[in-house]
């Protein structure tokens, strides 16, 4: 049975409700979202607090009994929250390390509440090598103990076009092993290893395009697996064939297989035309057949 | 549901104080992929048919409050949310007569977990012909 068990140990997938951000509130609910996630087996889930939760950072009783309702009717597995330290929410200043505690205090509770165990923990940042602010490792410090209490593991992103290989990397796990937490950990987003762009004339004329950096080798997430609670499936452009055409997925699925890393792998949109009806909810679905292929499901 | 553009038809309607007309409204929705605190939010200009009204001359209502643009500076813990259009009543005396609008709102809004300049570039300018009835 043990052996059973480890040898079904392999990512799981889901689907970050940010790709749909083009059609939220305008052609889509959150339970139209539930309902498209259900129909693609994409069970792990991925919200975004200040985007997803009505009523934010108070919901009514009403919202909540409606959430509970369409996880169970659905069958979503809530995994990551999304949510932000705003370092600069006031103009000319930063916020206190007291401020930015409380701030994920408010979040923790909250996601318990949901059902949430991962957080995408979005930190301010103070340059354009985004390095996070300087306060960063006394204010977690202070919320470890609360991350425990309501069973929270806060993960900073790590996104293009941070490299694995980096300081802040470096640091962060510095902050893991030397605290011994089991409550803070690493996010990837798979757009860290991107190696092909697509044209420039395929990008709308208001849309951001990320700009070209450096890339990791895919390897490089193999030491920091055991930190890592949850991934963002970045993608920019399935083809017709059910391609990535920026993104090294095979690989990634696989070297996460080979070392058994068992957390969610969640959707994130990031292409052209999300504003376009229907044209984002169409890539992730063709995401979901590329990642079932090479799962193997 | 809402409607696409950011500038929403429904809810252009003149305001009435004590008999006189003082001024007009419109609801925005917010175009960013996230929902922003109040204080992120950098004051908003509206431009009607050319002429821009600024500063305390507008105001926002939230979930059926109402904050002066000062205010908001300072109110880091009341959020504006996707699905809840804001209200923007502009003091206008006599307001706007029946028939076509041009309608022009600008604001910007901070994001701390992007490199500090981008504090005044994301947001902008959005335009729309609206009719008032």
């Amino acid at each position: 049975m043990t052996n059973q068990v480890e040898i079904n140990r392999k990512p799981k997938r889901g689907v970050s409700l940010y790709s749909y951000a083009g059609e939220y509130g305008v052609t889509m609910s959150l339970e139209d979202m539930f309902a498209e996630m259900h129909d693609m087996g994409a069970k792990g889930l991925e919200i975004l607090a200040n985007s997803h939760i009505e009523g934010y950072p108070n919901p009514s009783e009403e919202w909540l009994e409606n959430w509970d309702r369409l996880i169970k009717k659905y069958d979503i597995v809530p995994v990551e929250y999304g949510h932000w330290v705003d370092s600069r929410l006031y103009q000319g200043r930063h916020l206190t390390p007291e401020e930015s505690y409380e701030m994920l205090v408010r979040d923790f509770k909250l996601a318990n509440r949901l059902g949430f165990t991962v957080l995408r923990t979005k930190l301010g940042v103070i340059d354009d090598d985004l390095t996070p602010v300087e306060n960063w490792r006394e204010f977690i410090k202070m919320a470890l103990p609360m991350a425990e209490k309501y069973n929270v593991r806060m993960c900073p992103e790590i996104h293009a076009p941070t490299l694995l290989k980096s300081k802040m990397v470096d640091d962060y796990v510095e902050f893991i092993e030397e605290t011994g937490t089991k409550h803070f950990g690493l996010n990837i987003d798979f757009g860290v290893f991107t190696t092909q762009t697509i044209p420039a004339s395929e990008w709308g004329p208001n849309e951001f395009i990320m700009p070209e950096s450096d890339h990791s080798p895919v390897e490089d997430i193999i030491p920091l697996l055991p930190y890592v609670y949850c991934c963002h499936a970045k993608f920019v452009k399935m083809s017709d064939d059910f391609q990535e055409m920026t993104i090294p997925y095979k690989k990634i699925i696989n070297t996460l297989i080979e070392h058994k890393w068992d957390g969610y792998m969640v959707s994130e949109y990031e292409g052209p035309k999300k504003d376009v009806s229907g044209y984002a909810v169409e890539q992730v679905r063709k995401h979901h057949v590329m990642m079932k292929k090479i799962l193997g499901e | 549901m809402l409607e696409k553009p950011c500038i929403q038809s429904r809810g252009f309607k003149n305001v009435v104080r004590d008999g006189e007309i003082v001024g007009f409204q419109v609801n925005i929705r917010s175009l960013y992929y996230r929902g922003l605190w109040l204080s992120q939010l950098r004051p908003a200009t509206v431009t009607v048919n050319g002429e821009t009204f600024l500063g305390e001359q507008i105001t926002w209502t939230i979930n059926g409050v109402t904050y002066t643009q000062a205010e908001m500076a300072e109110i880091g813990d009341v959020h504006w949310g996707l699905l809840e259009p804001a209200t923007l009543t502009v003091a206008k005396e006599g307001g706007l007569e029946s028939g076509s609008h041009e309608i022009e709102v600008n604001y910007t809004y901070s994001c701390s977990y992007f490199p500090p300049v981008a504090d005044t570039v994301l947001g902008g300018a959005q335009k729309r012909t609206l009719i008032m009835v």
